[in-house]
């Protein structure tokens, strides 16, 4: 809420600062967001008067004036405005004046000067030169009765600071500036003086019935006919200042009265057309689907029995506590107008114009709760100015009072209070809150008792009467007491790893960590995890963040793209984040929704050289058996099977599954080549992923005996087809091995035909071209005995004859 | 026996001109082997009479150990300057770098949440994270914010496509203090036949969303909510825990926390906090840090507790924020683009 300093003083008038009162505002809740003046600074500006003006001698568009400033001499001043006229009172700098600073915050000095021959002694102000509006049409008009050389700044009230405030939802009483003055008085003791409420007697017996039909819609419905007004009557000076300085544009008598009242007393009215009517009366009731309303801001919307109307016989003419309707605004010939004050439920509000995209100043009001008691004496306030400035015959005031809020007392137990703000506060402290704050209090002894008067509704429980102790106690008095704790130890499971583990493991191995959105483009999620039928954000912020993820992958290959795009030739990042699945198995649990599964992923990227740019290591592209060692690395001492299977985002040949006991936990490999080809990528990079709750569970360790006997090693190598993977073979050498192997570990895979990374091809004779060459270390021993060579030969007997059997290998010559 | 000393002489003169061991074996020879000069001294002390014999062999022995001093003396000179040699040949430049010693690094903002857990781990509070799509209940409801309340409009809420067993659409959670109810109802669980339950200690960092979106706000962020509710836990032992966490996460006693009253459905009294630093660029600036508060009373029922018995309070604090302000960060965006040449700089 804004508001002008100089009206709330009319109020409430503490002896302090502007700076002090918006600090004592902002440090009662009542946060002050800006406070600036109503004028950039400037000086030396006083009150002219214009005495007469003659042409510029050399000049057809300058003027020559005299100019009274109370000095006693006529000053000669040139000035080239089109509205110059005689008797006029405008700004004058004088010689010496400061003018506002400039877009670039230049100062701008008045000098004596000869303009084409005439001497200018000042110069004669429009409101935009001032900084005041950006009107530059011409010279600022002063009132008749601004003293000739007075400060305009006095004048004018430039030095009024211009509030605003940032309420919080629960203070609707402080929407208002007898409601900031309210809480100012409150603050500093200083008297609160409330606007007058002298009834208006009636001099007509006009009135308009209005039959409220729905009293959970509308509990209270005040209303009074005016004829004979001049809606034609301009808005006074002040009036027009306090709305411009609250951010309110003057629009027509009738309706600045209006919105004058909303400001001063917090109370949304309307003022109808009262000849406009059609059916000389009104209903209040819910809305009726298919019915439509114009509004005062010219959209048409459509209710339904979920909203609030006005309606007359010609259909719904207002949206209750919200927005009148067009066809019976006031206009410049209107005569006849009703004015109404309700009181409307905040729960028949809440959520109404939102639905229409829009927000008044009344429904935002009003959803938050407006004093019930006041509807009757605020009617009489517009009246009165509404007789001041349109005159007009007020006919009595109708009041219907269905159902209010019921202000039921509320108990505060002293103990309670010190209890929940941890000081010994004294009851009589406590009793002195609620009295500076107005409210009806009693003293039970051990607890006081609060009435909450119609104007807050933010007090309903014994916590809403602490909370108003501790405000005005003030928060900065309490004490800031150091933390208390029970001595037990927080449970620490060895085996359970944290991500944080895997984190450091990451960047340990030259993974730098990123952050990437949870949302993302649908294509990523159709392309990248085959996912169809991903979770939808219903309100994006983008279309290329319209669906939750189910996979890491499009983040990380989008990181790619970025850094590539900025010159950067080697990326190695990793993510650690929630992915999101549709999984009706899932129910709702401690730390679960029904029907979305959110596991929390570790994904890795690589991508360019396997190492960064140095003098010993040969440069080469980075490969899937890299990333595949890092990830060994990282899930240690978990061991992983990895049993080629497609992903859509990956090479067909070149990906896995990840598997841990028998568990696919995740996916490895390169980025398919047609995704490196539609990203432009040079090379392809190499991503994983894997589930993080499937791979931090570590067991126990526990020691196992050293032995103590010599090991021993054999090395086997087989000749056997290609397309038989490695893991397969050693699996089925460890099956046949026997108790006292305790390694079967590959170093060596020759293809003949084929050279793998890094190891150059030579023609070999004895082997089909379909045929590879494994080669495994064995290692053997036993804790209680050397092991004999027989016991060895007869060991890698039975591994060589299982891989013969099975995979029809044979020793490699 | 003038030649004797000239011999000794002669042979140190000619050892120390030797430069390679072969040729120091040679000389060797020369005066000590079996037709050296030495061996046919030895060789004529027969000629000698017995009482001349004694002394003059004497003599010839005392050259002859001073000979084979020199010899080994330069045998060990030859055999140092070889190995200095060959040292000398192995030496590397050690300013070349060492190989492959480059390591990657964390996000600046789990090195903010990492610092907080720790923080907070040490006066006993455990760490929580639970579910970033939630329902109705656990984000609003729960904590008091009913459905159209001018509240809800304070967050603006991500819905996603998907509804809970009330019908009610699924949605992004606008803050971490979902997980207030959902630890506080799991440790209620956890003690519901014990004798007494321990206080709940917990701090929930972790993702959040808004509909919002520039310099200053991103539609995700990262929020830690802390909670401590036990049978006497005050307003006043929240400025206290949080005027220590501060000091403590930004390692400066000087800063300044201020509370000013402020309104949240969970909690009440409801308090935002300020921090100002007392020197570098930020300097008596007031810095909102974090919403606060007592938890509701309505809020503790929601957790399976009694509001009479049982009291504390909860925070919900902007990790971008504190890591911006911790690490001189002035854009919120950079957190999210990935840039290796940002992420380069926390590792």
């Amino acid at each position: 809420m804004k508001f002008s300093e100089s009206w709330l003083r009319t109020f409430v008038n503490p002896d302090l600062s502007s700076a002090a009162l918006c600090h004592a505002l902002t440090m009662a809740g009542l946060e002050v967001e800006h406070a600036e003046s109503t004028a950039p600074p400037f000086a030396g500006v006083v009150v002219g008067l214009i005495q007469s003006f003659d042409r510029h001698p050399n000049a057809d568009r300058l003027n020559v004036c005299q100019v009274d400033v109370g000095s006693g001499t006529l000053l000669n001043i040139v000035c080239g405005a089109p509205n110059v006229a005689a008797g006029m009172r405008v700004p004058c700098a004088l010689v010496g004046a400061q003018l506002p600073p400039d877009a670039e915050g230049k100062r701008f000095e008045i000098k004596r000067a000869t303009m084409r021959g005439v001497e200018s002694q000042g110069m004669l102000c429009s409101a935009s030169e001032l900084g005041m509006s950006d009107d530059h049409s011409g010279l600022l008009s002063l009132p008749a009765d601004a003293a000739i050389g007075a400060n305009l700044r006095d004048v004018l009230d430039l030095d009024d600071q211009v509030i605003t405030i940032k309420l919080t939802p629960n203070r609707a009483d402080a929407l208002s500036l007898i409601g900031v003055a309210r809480e100012v008085a409150a603050l500093t003791g200083a008297p609160l003086t409330v606007p007058p409420y002298t009834p208006v007697a009636a001099s007509i017996d006009d009135r308009l019935p209005v039959k409220v039909h729905a009293p959970d819609l509308c509990g209270r419905f005040s209303g009074r006919l005016v004829r004979g007004v001049n809606a034609r009557a301009s808005t006074p000076v002040w009036m027009k200042q306090r709305l411009e300085r609250s951010g309110q544009r003057p629009i027509s008598a009738l309706v600045d009265i209006s919105n004058y009242i909303m400001l001063e007393l917090g109370r949304p009215s309307h003022i109808f057309d009262a000849d406009k009517i059609s059916g000389n009366q009104l209903e209040v009731r819910w809305g009726m689907s298919g019915e439509q309303v114009k509004l005062l801001n010219g959209q048409t919307v459509e209710v339904d029995n979920a909203v609030g109307v006005i309606a007359d016989a010609g259909g719904v003419e207002a949206l209750a506590g919200i927005m009148g309707g067009d066809a019976t605004a006031v206009t410049l010939d209107t005569t006849c107008i009703f004015i109404e004050a309700a009181f409307w439920w905040p729960e028949s509000i809440q959520g109404r114009a939102r639905r229409f995209n829009f927000t008044t100043e009344a429904g935002h009001r009003f959803e938050r709760g407006v004093d019930f008691s006041t509807t009757v004496a605020h009617i009489e306030r517009i009246t009165a100015l509404v007789l001041e400035i349109c005159g007009g015959q007020p006919g009595p005031v109708d009041d219907q009072q269905l159902a209010l809020p019921a202000r039921a007392p509320i108990r505060m137990r002293v103990e309670r209070c010190r209890k929940i703000i941890g000081v010994a506060l004294d009851k009589n402290d406590m009793l002195g809150v609620f009295t500076r704050l107005g409210l009806p209090v009693r003293d039970l002894g051990d607890a006081l008792e609060v009435t909450p008067p119609a104007y807050r509704f933010d007090l309903a429980i014994e916590e809403d009467l602490i909370e108003e102790v501790a405000r005005l106690h003030g928060f900065d008095n309490l004490p800031a007491l150091p933390p208390r704790t029970t001595a037990s130890m927080l449970s620490h499971a060895e085996t359970q790893r944290s991500a944080l583990s895997f984190k450091r493991l990451m960047a340990a191995r030259d993974f730098h960590e990123v952050i990437n959105y949870s949302f993302v483009d649908a294509a990523w999620e159709r392309d990248l995890a085959g996912n169809a039928d991903p979770v939808r954000v219903l309100n994006p912020i983008a279309s290329q963040m319209g669906v939750m993820r189910s996979s890491l992958f499009g983040g990380l290959l989008a990181n790619v793209v970025y850094n590539v795009n900025r010159k950067q030739e080697r990326i190695r990042g990793f993510e650690v984040g929630s992915v999101f699945r549709r999984d009706a198995t899932v129910v709702d649990g401690p730390l679960a929704v029904a029907g979305i599964s959110q596991p929390r992923m570790l994904g890795a990227v690589a991508f360019g050289p396997a190492a960064h740019e140095q003098w010993g290591v040969r440069t080469r592209l980075v490969d899937y058996f890299d990333l595949k060692g890092d990830l060994e690395a990282v899930l240690a001492p978990a061991h992983a099977e990895f049993e080629s299977t497609p992903h859509p985002a990956l090479h067909p040949g070149r990906s896995a599954r990840i598997v841990i006991d028998g568990k696919g936990v995740g996916f490895i490999g390169e980025l398919h080549p047609s995704w490196v080809q539609f990203h432009g990528l040079s090379s392809a990079p190499v991503l994983f992923e894997v589930e993080l709750a499937l791979v931090s569970q570590t067991p126990q360790r526990l020691h196992q005996e050293v032995s103590r006997f010599p090991p021993v090693f054999r090395d086997i190598a087989l000749v056997l087809q290609a397309n038989i993977p490695a893991a397969t073979v050693r699996h089925c050498l460890m099956q046949a091995a026997g108790g006292h192997v305790t390694g079967v570990e590959l170093f060596d895979d020759y293809r003949p035909q084929k050279a793998l990374q890094g190891a150059p091809a030579s023609p070999q004779t004895g082997f089909a071209e379909t045929e590879k060459s494994l080669a495994f270390r064995v290692v053997m021993q036993d804790t209680q005995k050397t092991l004999t060579d027989a016991e060895a030969d007869e060991t890698i007997r039975r591994m060589v004859e299982a891989a013969q059997q099975k995979h029809q290998a044979r020793l490699r010559a | 026996m003038q030649d004797l000393n000239a011999l000794v002489a002669e042979a140190c003169r000619e050892f120390a001109d030797i430069a390679e061991s072969a040729h120091l074996e040679e000389a060797k020879a020369r005066f000590l082997g079996k037709s050296g000069s030495l061996t046919d001294m030895l060789k004529g002390l027969g000629k000698l009479s017995a009482e001349e014999r004694k002394p003059a062999g004497e003599r010839i022995n005392a050259a002859k150990n001073e000979i084979e001093a020199a010899l080994k003396l330069r045998r060990e000179q030859l055999a140092q300057q070889k190995l200095e040699r060959k040292l000398a040949a192995e030496a590397l430049d050690v300013t070349l770098p060492g190989r492959t010693a480059q390591r990657g690094g964390l996000h600046p903002v789990t090195l903010s949440q990492t610092r907080i857990e720790e923080i907070f781990h040490s006066i006993g509070f455990d760490v929580a994270d639970g579910p970033e799509i939630e329902t109705d209940w656990y984000n609003f409801t729960a904590l008091n914010s009913p459905e159209n309340h001018p509240a809800r409009s304070m967050q603006d809420t991500f819905y996603v496509d998907g509804t809970d067993a009330a019908g009610k659409p699924l949605l992004l959670r606008t803050h971490t203090s979902p997980m207030q109810i959902r630890y506080a109802r799991m440790h209620v669980e956890q003690y519901r036949h014990a004798t007494s339950m321990p206080p709940i200690k917990v701090i929930a960092p972790g993702r959040t969303y808004r509909v919002d979106s520039d310099a200053t706000h991103s539609p995700m962020f990262h929020q830690v909510e802390g909670l401590w509710i036990d049978e006497n836990v005050s307003f006043a032992d929240l400025k206290g825990v949080f005027l220590d966490f501060m000091r403590t996460f930004f390692e400066d006693d000087n800063i300044t926390v201020r509370f000013r009253p402020s309104y949240f459905p969970f909690t009440e009294p409801s308090a935002e906090i300020d921090i100002a630093f007392s020197s570098g660029p930020m300097k008596g600036k007031w810095l909102e840090v974090s919403g606060s508060g007592q938890v509701h009373p309505q809020v503790v029922r929601n957790m399976g507790l009694d509001p009479e018995r049982y009291v504390g309070f909860a925070f919900g604090c902007g990790i971008e924020r504190l890591t911006m302000l911790r690490y001189g960060i002035n854009d919120l965006r950079l957190f999210f683009d990935g840039d290796m040449r940002f992420l380069q700089q926390f590792g």
